[in-house]
């Protein structure tokens, strides 16, 4: 029988890494694909998720254990990719003079489990959007956070997130309605 | 009100984080407003094709990798602060033993043992002061993160 996440998160904070290993695996594919909508590189992304984790598990006491894992991990993701973005950018700017080449396919994969040619445009439709527009949407719609949990995530208040998610979801609708001219 | 102002509530409308008092007065609007309920039927069109997108969920044997990887990065979270907090208490004892010694002894001159009495505290304030700006840099990157969005 699968055990409750609570019973889970409560070994955790005995320190019981096996447990935590049972989160790891539960919430890996989904921490990746989202960390991959919000990065350049799937390299960045596995080491964004998985750098996520293990702050999760050293702040995994603080955490109310009756409370749902993957808004409260995906909050620590956002952060993670953010400062990642930040230095990243900060290195792009140091080599601009160097070939503008694109992404390859392989270091920019579209993780979707069922795949067809409108979502491959949507997935590329998001990874164009500005970084504040595109965290929302991946919040919103990939990692089902509500209005209260983005505005605690993002520190501000939750009519600015309903502007910005609307403002978003008409920037990605633009931008698929572009990709087809 | 004008219809500017309701777009935003569409949005909301839609994940279901409206009041019920905002979401009749919307509604009221909706049943006036032929191109609010364009939007709406264009943004729930947007919202359940996102739904229909799930994540690759990875084999087990990646999951497997994945999962080591993490767990190795946890214990060498521990291992370097084990590390560090050794370092420096092994750094200080030695220091502060080879200080004593040299201080004791009659045959060094006196100029010498200023001097490296001097060298010590000044490499102690440095390094202090060191420490406090890259704490209070934290605090600010912190204060930022915020006030950029
Ligand atoms: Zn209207």
């Amino acid at each position: 029988m699968e055990e409750s996440e609570a019973t889970l998160i409560r070994r955790c904070q005995q320190g019981d890494e096996e447990a935590f290993g049972v989160i790891v695996r539960r919430y890996a594919g989904a921490a990746q694909g989202a960390a991959c909508l919000l990065l350049s590189s799937y390299d960045d992304a596995l080491d964004a998720s998985q750098e996520a984790f293990v702050r999760a598990w050293r702040h995994i006491r603080r955490f109310d254990a009756g409370a749902p894992f993957y808004p409260w991990y995906a909050t620590i993701l956002r952060n993670v990719c953010v400062s990642k973005m930040r230095r990243s950018g900060r290195r792009r700017t140091a080599q601009l003079a160097d070939s503008h080449a694109d992404p390859s396919p392989d270091s920019d994969p579209v993780l979707l489990a069922e795949r067809n040619e409108r979502r491959d445009r949507i997935w590329r439709a998001i990874r164009e959007l500005s970084p504040q527009h595109r965290e929302v949407i991946v919040m919103s719609h990939f990692q089902g956070l509500s209005y209260k949990q983005m505005a605690a995530a993002l520190g501000i208040p939750i009519g600015t997130v309903m502007s910005r998610l609307h403002n978003a979801r008409q920037a990605l609708k633009k931008g698929l309605a572009g990709e087809e001219l | 009100m004008r219809c500017d102002e309701f777009k935003p509530m569409l949005t909301g409308y839609l994940d279901g984080e409206l009041t019920p008092e905002r979401s009749a007065e919307l509604e009221a609007h909706l049943a006036a407003c032929e191109a609010c309920r364009r939007e709406l039927a264009e943004l729930t069109g947007l919202k359940e094709e996102l739904a229909m997108m799930k994540f690759k969920e990875p084999p087990d044997v990646e999951l497997e990798r994945y999962w080591r990887s993490v767990y190795n990065r946890l214990e060498r979270g521990l291992g370097w602060i084990l590390l560090s907090v050794g370092a420096i208490i092994v750094l200080c004892y030695g220091a502060f033993q080879l200080i004593e010694e040299m201080i004791k002894d009659p045959r060094v001159a006196v100029l010498l043992k200023v001097g490296v009495v001097a060298l010590v505290f000044g490499a102690v304030i440095l390094f202090v002061s060191l420490l406090r700006e890259r704490l209070a840099v934290r605090k600010v990157d912190k204060y930022s993160k915020e006030v950029e969005r």
